[in-house]
């Protein structure tokens, strides 16, 4: 009896919040880890998604109706997940499903609830390789998207860079882990399409004190430079051994290794060749908006990873929906990359930039929205680049030789793609 | 690339060896397979890391070597307070167990110890990585077949040295001759008069300190981790039974073949599954010769 004297309640106050602006509500849902290993980072990373939506519904909701934010709990593990999406789907009938963290529980809600339900889902947090596979092999449908970059985009950066040095032969090393392998195949491929050779791929496992048969596997073919992945610790002794016996000190290293410990252990002398890769700092208008409004809802700043991605995640799939003019899983999917990328004009986050994005909207013209992670592009496989710098070792220290903008990346990613 | 897998394996084995000598030594001996005998290895490494701290450079490297007079003073301190550490964990752990409990006991007590011994190095000295020199030594070219440190080829010549001394040392002095009786039959050392106490002892100094001059060595070419000597246990068990508990020849061989082996390995597995090889061998000698490959008879020392 209390029970439904609560849910009448509830159902009343819905009524009448909707009643000021639409007559309708649709429910928008997100699968996160509220408990779990990610339980940490996963309530900030709610409240978020929470803020893009009251947004909206501020700048007059989306579609004609008002948007409800269901957050549901994934607890770390794939089978809550999965339930949790599928309530979102069947009994809520959510047409997005915003996540989840881990791939580990995102694949598995992906595969069994979303693309059979034909709804769109984004993951603001996942960075999986697995998922593009499945995006290429069409296993997702054009339904997943991601607003966090993969490693990929690093790959292909990286291997740009070594062919414009006049590279021909590259052997890589790379950490036997998800990252490292993942990496380590890009790379190869955006090489070898850019006419280069990859005369050695060589795993090694982490912690070992030595890597010299590694490293000396690595030296057959006389490669002209390496393609190091690796974590700091382990990637210095790699880099070590592969100078010790011979190796060329043209090294390229991945992000990971962006750091003083591995500069020290290595040796800064040995290093002044070296060329390193990393995720760039995002600053901006687009950015310092969402900051705001963050510090102004929740009174701090929003540091913490996933928050700007996830509320990019759940903006762009509010846009779409705008787009789309209806809250149907397929056309929310078609209408993304209609919204972001593109021609038009800018949209910012907040309030205000949503209410511009509905009128133009209902003009029918073009528009593009620059996210608290700044502009976005989803590739064919639904993943999105971002900034990237390089570093080198001038004078002992970590030094940024370069930065790569977005528009840059994106070059260097259609030059490969094409 | 076929000789410079070789003498990868050859170099690898030299210190795995010497690893071996010590823990075969200790097994016949002692009666026990000690696992703390990686650790001995870890601590002796770290405590010349210590001593070089302390008296700094102040003298350079000897060409071609990475190293100077410095770090064989380390390491001939470093053996001493192995052996005193390897004494001082008989005295309070494994004498008391072996009096009055079975020999399972005092095996698992190793296991103990082992961990008490690398916790307490990750304690004092941190779990970064470190080196004895950060200058790079560069490998030199030998008839263009192969490349290898000088440091490598030094540990090698060690090694040789080594195995030939206490070769002698078993075969002509009193005390070897006593360290064999006692592996064969522990009471009748007693019987002929000799203190078999003094025989144990000298058994941990020499075990002991040889595990010390395998981890100086080992962590002259490769990072100084809390975790160096734990992962030298299995390929050291292999040496060990390989070549026959006691017998000190044998766990040489047995050390150059896992090495050999290891290094061989990446022309049917990839690099990454190497670590399974001392294992597999492992496996293959327990299950065809349990006795190890020269059939020794068992727990004597040669």
């Amino acid at each position: 009896m209390k029970k439904l004297l609560l849910s009448s309640i509830c159902a009343l106050g819905a009524m009448t919040g909707s009643a000021m602006a639409q007559d309708c509500e649709i429910a928008f849902g997100s699968v996160l880890s509220l408990t779990g290993p990610n339980a940490a980072i996963g309530k900030a990373i709610g409240d978020a998604g929470q803020l893009a939506v009251d947004q909206f519904n501020e700048a007059g909701g989306a579609a004609g109706c008002k948007v409800r934010y269901v957050l549901r709990d994934d607890q770390g593990q794939p089978n809550v997940g999965v339930d949790a999406a599928k309530s979102l789907v069947e009994i809520d009938g959510s047409p997005v499903i915003l996540g989840s963290i881990a791939s580990g529980v995102t694949l598995p809600i992906l595969t069994s609830v979303a693309v059979p339900a034909k709804v769109t889902q984004i993951s603001c947090c996942s960075s999986a390789p697995s998922l593009t596979e499945l995006a290429a092999e069409g296993g997702t449908d054009g339904l997943w998207f991601r607003t966090l970059p993969t490693s990929r985009p690093q790959g292909i950066v990286m291997a740009t860079l070594a062919h414009e040095a006049g590279l021909k032969t590259m052997a890589i090393v790379y950490v036997n882990s998800d990252y490292g392998v993942g990496l380590a195949r890009d790379f190869k491929e955006a090489f070898e399409k850019l006419g280069g050779t990859v005369s050695q791929m060589i795993a090694y496992n982490e912690q070992q004190p030595s890597y010299r048969v590694e490293v000396n596997a690595a030296l057959q073919g006389e490669p002209e430079a390496m393609f190091l992945v690796a974590f700091p610790a382990d990637g210095a002794t790699v880099a070590r051994e592969w100078i010790s016996f011979g190796g060329s000190s043209k090294l390229y290293l991945s992000n990971a290794m962006r750091a003083d410990e591995f500069v020290h252990a290595v040796g800064a002398d040995i290093l002044v060749d070296a060329v390193g890769i990393d995720n760039a700092q995002i600053s901006g208008e687009s950015v310092s908006s969402f900051d705001a409004a963050w510090e102004k809802r929740f009174g701090s700043a929003p540091n913490g990873p996933g928050l700007h991605t996830m509320y990019d995640a759940t903006a762009v799939a509010l846009l779409a929906m705008e787009k789309a003019g209806k809250p149907n899983g397929r056309a929310i999917a078609d209408n993304i990359r209609t919204v972001t990328g593109g021609e038009g004009e800018v949209i910012l986050p907040g309030v205000e930039g949503f209410t511009r994005a509905k009128q133009l909207v209902a003009e029918n013209k073009p528009f593009t929205y620059v996210g608290a992670t700044g502009p976005i592009t989803f590739d064919a496989n639904g993943d999105v680049n971002g900034p990237y710098l390089i570093w080198g070792v001038k004078d002992g220290k970590l030094t940024t030789i370069d930065t790569w903008d977005i528009p840059r990346v994106d070059a260097a990613t259609a030059a490969i793609e094409k | 690339m076929l000789f410079q897998v070789l003498a990868d394996g050859i170099l690898t084995g030299s210190i795995i060896a010497l690893g071996a000598i010590g823990l075969t030594l200790t097994m016949s001996v002692l009666r026990f397979p000690n696992f703390a005998h990686a650790e001995l290895i870890t601590f002796g490494a770290y405590i010349a890391l210590a001593v070089l701290g302390l008296t700094g450079a102040f003298m350079g490297p000897l060409a071609p070597l990475s190293f100077g007079l410095p770090l064989i003073l380390a390491t001939v301190v470093a053996m001493a307070a192995t052996a005193v550490l390897a004494l001082l964990i008989d005295r309070l752990v494994y004498r008391k167990l072996r009096a009055r409990s079975k020999k399972m006991t005092v095996v698992f007590g190793s296991f103990g110890v082992s961990l008490l011994v690398r916790m307490s190095i990750l304690l004092v000295f941190g779990g970064a990585a470190t080196y004895y020199s950060t200058a790079l030594q560069r490998a030199i070219r030998v008839g263009g077949l192969f490349r290898v440190m000088p440091d490598q080829v030094f540990t090698l010549g060690l090694t040789i040295i080594i195995v030939v001394g206490l070769h002698l040392f078993l075969k002509f002095t009193r005390l070897g001759l006593a360290m064999r009786a006692y592996a064969e039959n522990p009471q009748l050392v007693g019987i002929y008069g000799y203190d078999s106490e003094r025989v144990l002892r000298w058994t941990w100094i020499i075990g002991a300190a040889l595990a010390a001059l395998a981890g100086v060595l080992y962590g002259l070419t490769v990072q100084i981790r809390p975790e160096i000597g734990f992962h030298l246990l299995l390929p050291l068990f292999a040496a060990a039974i390989m070549g026959g508990v006691g017998n000190v020849h044998g766990a040489v061989l047995g050390g150059l073949i896992v090495g050999l082996a290891e290094s061989l390995s990446i022309y049917l597995i990839p690099p990454g599954y190497k670590m399974a090889v001392p294992f597999l061998l492992l496996l293959l000698i327990l299950y065809l010769r349990p006795t190890g490959l020269f059939g020794s008879a068992k727990g004597a020392v040669r």
